[in-house]
C-alpha cells in the first residue's frame, strides 16, 4: 500500500510553465540545429576523409568500419533501450512486476557478443597497424621534419635543401619523413597522406610517405606546444619528379640579387635591423639559425608558418607588429621599423624567388 | 502514514560555522563536499564558457592565446580533481555509511581531513589566477612545456603542488571508504548484498590508491626538475619527456574509471528504483566493474599511439583498449535487462540515469574507435577526442551524478526538488549537451586540432563550432535552472518524508535528513533491498526504523544514548599546515616551517585528543 503511494505522480505547480518553457526551447533549439548543419556543408581542406596515399586509405577503411559497425551497434543497443522504457512504462493499476535477479543464458550470451565484435575488430585493427608501421626504403627522398615554437622546418640532407613551412615532395617515390623536435612537442599531421606522428625532443622518428596524387596538402601542428599552437601550419606540395628536382635545383641555389633600388636597399638592411641574427639567406649571411631559412622565402605560398600570405599586405604586417597576428611568436625586432624600411624589406623578401 | 513522519526534520545540520569546521559526521562532510564541488563545477563551466565563446567564430580575439590556455587547463584540471572526484566523494560519504548499515565511516576525523585538504587544495590552485598566472600547459602537463625553461613562473608549481595536495584528499578517502566498507557493515550485509553503489565506491577506492601513487612520483620528479635542476623529462640532461607521458597515462586512465565508476554506482541503483526491478546480473555487474577497473592499468598508451612507440606496443595496448568494450558492454546490456519487464517510472532522477546510459553508448563506441591505432592516429588530438571524452565523463558521470543528486537530494536535505524544474533541466542539458558534442566529432574528422585558441575561416569550421558555442550556453542556462530549483527548493520544497521513490536499499528506512547517529538500532540485513523486503511483508528484518525516537524532540537531553565522535579542529588545521607549507615552496621559506609547524603540531594534538 505505501509502495503504490509513491508510485503514483505527483505534479507540483511549477510542471506546467516548466513544459511551457521547455517547448519553447526544444522548438528554437531544433531550428538553430536545421540551420547550422545546412550551413557547415562547406570545404574543409584538412579533412581526415579524403586519404591521397595507401597509409592514410587503410586508416580511413578501418575508421569506416569502426564507425558504421559502431552505427549499427549504437541503433540496436539505443532501439533497445528506448523501446524497453516506452514498453514497460508505468500504468494506473500496475502491480509489482516479476522480480527477475538475472539470466546465465543471456548474460553469457551478452558478453559473447561484444567479444566478437571486439575481435573482429583487432582482427581488422592489428595488419593495418603493421602495414603502417613499413619501414621506407633505401633510396626514398630523405627528408627531416624539425618542429620549432611554432614553424616546421624542412631539411633534405642528401640534396642540401633547407626551406620551412611548405614541404616539397615528387609523386609516386617513397619519401622518409625523420621527425624530430628543436624545443617541446610538436605534431606532424597531413591527414590526406597519413596520421600524425609527435615530434619529441631528442627524439627521432621516422615514417613513409608514398605520395599517389600531386596538390597541395593542409598540415598543422596537432600537440600543444605553448602560445601560438593554433599559428602553426604547413603545407606538402606533390609534384610531379622533374618539377621536384627543378625545385630542388632552385632552392639550391643562392638569393636571386635584388634588381630595383628599393630592394637592394632592403637587402643593405638585414643587419642593421636584425634579420641576419636569426634568418640566413645564403648569398648575404648565414650566421642565422634560430627562425627559417629565407633564401628563397619568396617563392614559398605563404608566411608565418602559413597562417598569412606572401602578399604585401601581409608581409608588410607582419614586419611592423610579428606579434600582432601571430602573439607570442618568437621573432623579435631589435627596434621598430621605419615605414621607409618595411616598404623595402617587403618589396626585398618578395622577390627572393 | 507516511504524513506522520514527513513533519519531523532531524536536526542534523543546526549548529553554528564553527560545528561545521569542527564537523566529523559523514552527513555533513558530505554537504560540505556537495557545495564546494559544485561551486567549482560552475567555475570549471564559466571557464568552458568562456573557451567556446572564443571559437564561436574564426579569428576571434576576444581571449588572447595565452588566456585561452589557462582556461583549457584550468577547466580540464577543475573538472577532474576539483569538481567531479569531490562530487563522487560527496556521494561516498552521503552514502555509503546510510547503505552499510553504519553510524559513520571509519576514520571520521580522516574523513573531515580529506575535505579539508581538498577545500584549500582546490584554492590553492586557483590563486595561480591572481599570483601570476595560471598553469597553461593543458591538464596532462606534457613535458618539456612544463620545464622551467618554457614555464619560468610559478604556474606549473601551483599545479603541481596543487594535484600532490589533491592526491593526499583522494588517497586518505579512499583509504578511508575502504575501511568503512570492508569493516563496518551491519550485521547480514555480505558483499553480495551491498547496494551497488557501494561496490563502485570499494572499485573506485582501490583505483585511487593504486593510481594515485604513480601520478605522485611523476609530480615529485617534475618538481625535482624545476626545483633542483635534475632532468628526469629533460633530453639535453639524459631524460625522456616521453616518461612522463607513460607516467602520467599510468594514471590518467585509471583515472577515467574513477571518474566514471561512481556514476555507474549511482545509475545501477537508481534504475531498480524507478523499475521497481532488483538489479538485473547484480553479480556480473558488480564483476564487471571490476574488471574494467583491472583492465584499466593496461591501456595507457593508447593516449600515446601518436608517440611511435612502435607496432607491437600498439597492438597490444589496441587489444587491450578494446577489451575493455565487453565488461563495459555488459553493464549496458544488465541495466537495460533492468528496465525489461519493469513499472517504468520516469521521474527526473530516472531520466538522468537513462541518459547517462543512452550518452555513455555513444562515448564508448568512440572510445572504440580511438582504440584502433591507425584511426586514432588521424582523429588524435582533435576535437573528435574532446568530443569522445565528453560523452563519457559529461555524457556519463554528469548525467549520473545529477541522477544521483535528484535522487538523493531529498535524503539528503529533507526536501523534494521540483520535479518539473528537473525536467526543464535535463532537457536543456540534454539538448545542450548534444549540440556542445554532437558537432565536435565532426570538427576533429574535418581535421581541427585541440588546444587552438583560433582558426581561419578557410577550414570550414566555422558552424559545427558555433553549433557548439550555442550548445554550450544552452547547458550553462540548464546550471542555472538547477542551481535555482536546488535553492528554492531548500526552502520551500516539500517535505521528502523517509522514502519518497520506494527506495529498497536501507537509506530510505530512515528520516530526511537522517538523525546524526543515523541507525538507532544497528539494522540486520538478508536481502539486496532490505526495504523493500520489509514495506512489502517479507517481515521484520530490523532493517526499516520509520520512527527513530529522538525525531519527535529537539533536546539533545533525550537523545538516546549512542556514542558518537566528538568534533575536531585537528583536522582542519592539518590541513591548513600541509597547504602552507606548499604555499611556502612557492612565495617564501617561512612559510614551509610555518606550515610544518602547524602539521606537525595540529597531528599531536590529533593523537593526544581524548575520547569523547
Amino acid at each position: 500500500m505505501r509502495a503504490l503511494m509513491h508510485g503514483t505522480h505527483l505534479r507540483p505547480s511549477a510542471t506546467g510553465a516548466a513544459q511551457r518553457v521547455m517547448r519553447r526551447v526544444s522548438l528554437s533549439a531544433a531550428l538553430v540545429t536545421a540551420a547550422l548543419a545546412l550551413a557547415a556543408c562547406g570545404v574543409t581542406p584538412q579533412t581526415v576523409l579524403e586519404p591521397t596515399t595507401e597509409a592514410a586509405r587503410a586508416s580511413h577503411w578501418l575508421f569506416m568500419v569502426v564507425f558504421w559497425s559502431g552505427l549499427a551497434v549504437f541503433i540496436v543497443v539505443e532501439g533497445a533501450l528506448l523501446y524497453t522504457i516506452f514498453r514497460f512504462r508505468r500504468r494506473r493499476g500496475d502491480t509489482l512486476p516479476a522480480q527477475t535477479h538475472g539470466n546465465l543464458k543471456l548474460e553469457i550470451g551478452w558478453t559473447i557478443a561484444p567479444t566478437i565484435l571486439v575481435v573482429l575488430l583487432a582482427a581488422f585493427t592489428v595488419p593495418v597497424i603493421f602495414a603502417n608501421a613499413q619501414e621506407p626504403e633505401d633510396d626514398a627522398v630523405r627528408v627531416e621534419a624539425i618542429g620549432h615554437q611554432w614553424w616546421f622546418e624542412f631539411v633534405y640532407p642528401d640534396l642540401g635543401v633547407v626551406t620551412a613551412n611548405e614541404l616539397h615532395l615528387p609523386v609516386g617515390k617513397p619519401a622518409a619523413i625523420i621527425i624530430k623536435s628543436e624545443d617541446v612537442l610538436h605534431s606532424f599531421w597531413v591527414p590526406a597522406l597519413r596520421g600524425k606522428l609527435d615530434m619529441v625532443p631528442g627524439r627521432t622518428s621516422v615514417f613513409r610517405i608514398l605520395p599517389e596524387q600531386t596538390g597541395t596538402f593542409q598540415g598543422q601542428c596537432a600537440e600543444f606546444c605553448g602560445t601560438a599552437h593554433a599559428l602553426m601550419r604547413f603545407t606538402v606540395v606533390v609534384e610531379e619528379p622533374d618539377e621536384f628536382d627543378a625545385w630542388a635545383a632552385h632552392q639550391l641555389t643562392d638569393r636571386v640579387p635584388p634588381t630595383s633600388e628599393l630592394a637592394q636597399a632592403g637587402e643593405a638592411l638585414l643587419t642593421p635591423a636584425g634579420c641576419a641574427l636569426c634568418h640566413t639567406i645564403r648569398g648575404v649571411t648565414d650566421i642565422g639559425t634560430i627562425g627559417p631559412d629565407l633564401t628563397h622565402v619568396g617563392s614559398r605560398a605563404h608566411i608565418a608558418a602559413n597562417t598569412m600570405g606572401m602578399t604585401r599586405t601581409d608581409l608588410e604586417h607582419w614586419l611592423r607588429d610579428p606579434g600582432d597576428m601571430k602573439p607570442g611568436n618568437l621573432m623579435i625586432l631589435p627596434r621598430e621599423l621605419t615605414e621607409d624600411e618595411i616598404e623595402a624589406l617587403t618589396e626585398y623578401l618578395m622577390g627572393l624567388k | 502514514m507516511a504524513t506522520t513522519t514527513v513533519s519531523v526534520r532531524p536536526n542534523t545540520y543546526a549548529g553554528t560555522a564553527w560545528s561545521w569546521i569542527t564537523t566529523v559526521d559523514h552527513k555533513r562532510i558530505a554537504v560540505l563536499y556537495f557545495v564546494t564541488s559544485l561551486a567549482f563545477f560552475a567555475l570549471g563551466g564559466v571557464e568552458a564558457l568562456m573557451i567556446r565563446l572564443q571559437l564561436s567564430r574564426p579569428e576571434l580575439d576576444l581571449v588572447d592565446p595565452d588566456r585561452f590556455a589557462e582556461l583549457f587547463t584550468m577547466h580540464g584540471t577543475t573538472m577532474v580533481f576539483l569538481a567531479l572526484m569531490p562530487l563522487s566523494a560527496a556521494f561516498f560519504n552521503l552514502l555509503v555509511p546510510l547503505m552499510i548499515g553504519a553510524r559513520d565511516v571509519a576514520f571520521p576525523r580522516l574523513n573531515a581531513l580529506s575535505y579539508w585538504v581538498y577545500l584549500f587544495g582546490g584554492i590553492f590552485l586557483n590563486i595561480s589566477f591572481i599570483a601570476g598566472g595560471a598553469p597553461a600547459m593543458g591538464w596532462f602537463g606534457y613535458a618539456p612545456l612544463t620545464a622551467t625553461e618554457f614555464a619560468d613562473t610559478h604556474a606549473v608549481d601551483f599545479w603541481a603542488f596543487g594535484l600532490q595536495i589533491l592526491g593526499v584528499s583522494s588517497i586518505l578517502a579512499s583509504i578511508n571508504f575502504i575501511v568503512t566498507i570492508i569493516n563496518m557493515r551491519a550485521p547480514g550485509m555480505t558483499f553480495n548484498r551491498m547496494p551497488m553503489f557501494v561496490w563502485m565506491t570499494l572499485i573506485t577506492g582501490f583505483l585511487i590508491i593504486f593510481a594515485f601513487p604513480v601520478i605522485t612520483i611523476g609530480l615529485v620528479l617534475l618538481l625535482f626538475d624545476r626545483y633542483l635542476g635534475t632532468s628526469f623529462f629533460l633530453y639535453q640532461g639524459g631524460g625522456d619527456p616521453i616518461l612522463w607521458q607513460h607516467l602520467f597515462w599510468v594514471f590518467g586512465h585509471p583515472e577515467v574509471y574513477i571518474l566514471i565508476l561512481p556514476a555507474m554506482g549511482v545509475v545501477s541503483d537508481v534504475l531498480p528504483t524507478f523499475s521497481r526491478k532488483p538489479l538485473f546480473g547484480y553479480a556480473v555487474v558488480a564483476y564487471s566493474g571490476a574488471a574494467i577497473a583491472l583492465v584499466g592499468f593496461g591501456v595507457w598508451t593508447h593516449h600515446m599511439f601518436t608517440v611511435g612507440l612502435g607496432p607491437v606496443a600498439d597492438t597490444a595496448f589496441a587489444i587491450s583498449t578494446m577489451a575493455v568494450a565487453v565488461p563495459t558492454g555488459v553493464k549496458i546490456f544488465n541495466w537495460i535487462a533492468t528496465l525489461w519487464g519493469g513499472s517504468i517510472s520516469l521521474r527526473t532522477p530516472m531520466l538522468f540515469a537513462i541518459g547517462f546510459i543512452a550518452m555513455f553508448i555513444l562515448g564508448g563506441l568512440t572510445g572504440v574507435s580511438l582504440g584502433s591505432p591507425p584511426v586514432d592516429t588521424q582523429v588524435q588530438d582533435t576535437y573528435y577526442v574532446v568530443a569522445h571524452l565528453h560523452y563519457v565523463l559529461f555524457g556519463g558521470t554528469i548525467f549520473g551524478l545529477f541522477a544521483g543528486i535528484y535522487f538523493w537530494f531529498p535524503k539528503m536535505t529533507g526536501r523534494m526538488l521540483s520535479e518539473g524544474w528537473g525536467k526543464v533541466h535535463f532537457w536543456l542539458m540534454m539538448i545542450g549537451f548534444n549540440l556542445a558534442f554532437g558537432p565536435q566529432h565532426q570538427l576533429g574528422i574535418d581535421g581541427m586540432p585541440r588546444r587552438i585558441h583560433t582558426y581561419g575561416a578557410d577550414m570550414g569550421w566555422d558552424a559545427w563550432n558555433l553549433m557548439s558555442t550555442v550548445g554550450a550556453w544552452l547547458i550553462g542556462l540548464s546550471m542555472l535552472i538547477f542551481a535555482i530549483n536546488a535553492f528554492r527548493s531548500l526552502r520551500s520544497g516539500r517535505d521528502a518524508g523517509p522514502d519518497p521513490w520506494d527506495g529498497g536499499t536501507l537509506e530510505w528506512s530512515m528520516s530526511s535528513p537522517p538523525p546524526v547517529y543515523n541507525f538507532a538500532e544497528v539494522p540486520v540485513v538478508d536481502d539486496r533491498y532490505p526495504v523493500w523486503k520489509e514495506k512489502r511483508g517479507g517481515g521484520h528484518t530490523g532493517a526499516v526504523v520509520t520512527e527513530p525516537p529522538v525525531a519527535e524532540s529537539d533536546h539533545e537531553d533525550d537523545e538516546p544514548h549512542i556514542h558518537m565522535p566528538n568534533p575536531s579542529y585537528w583536522p582542519i588545521l592539518v590541513a591548513a599546515g600541509m597547504v602552507l607549507a606548499a604555499c611556502g615552496l612557492i612565495f617564501h621559506q617561512i612559510f614551509v616551517l610555518l606550515g610544518a609547524l602547524i602539521f606537525g603540531i595540529s597531528l599531536i594534538g590529533w593523537i593526544e585528543e581524548p575520547p569523547g
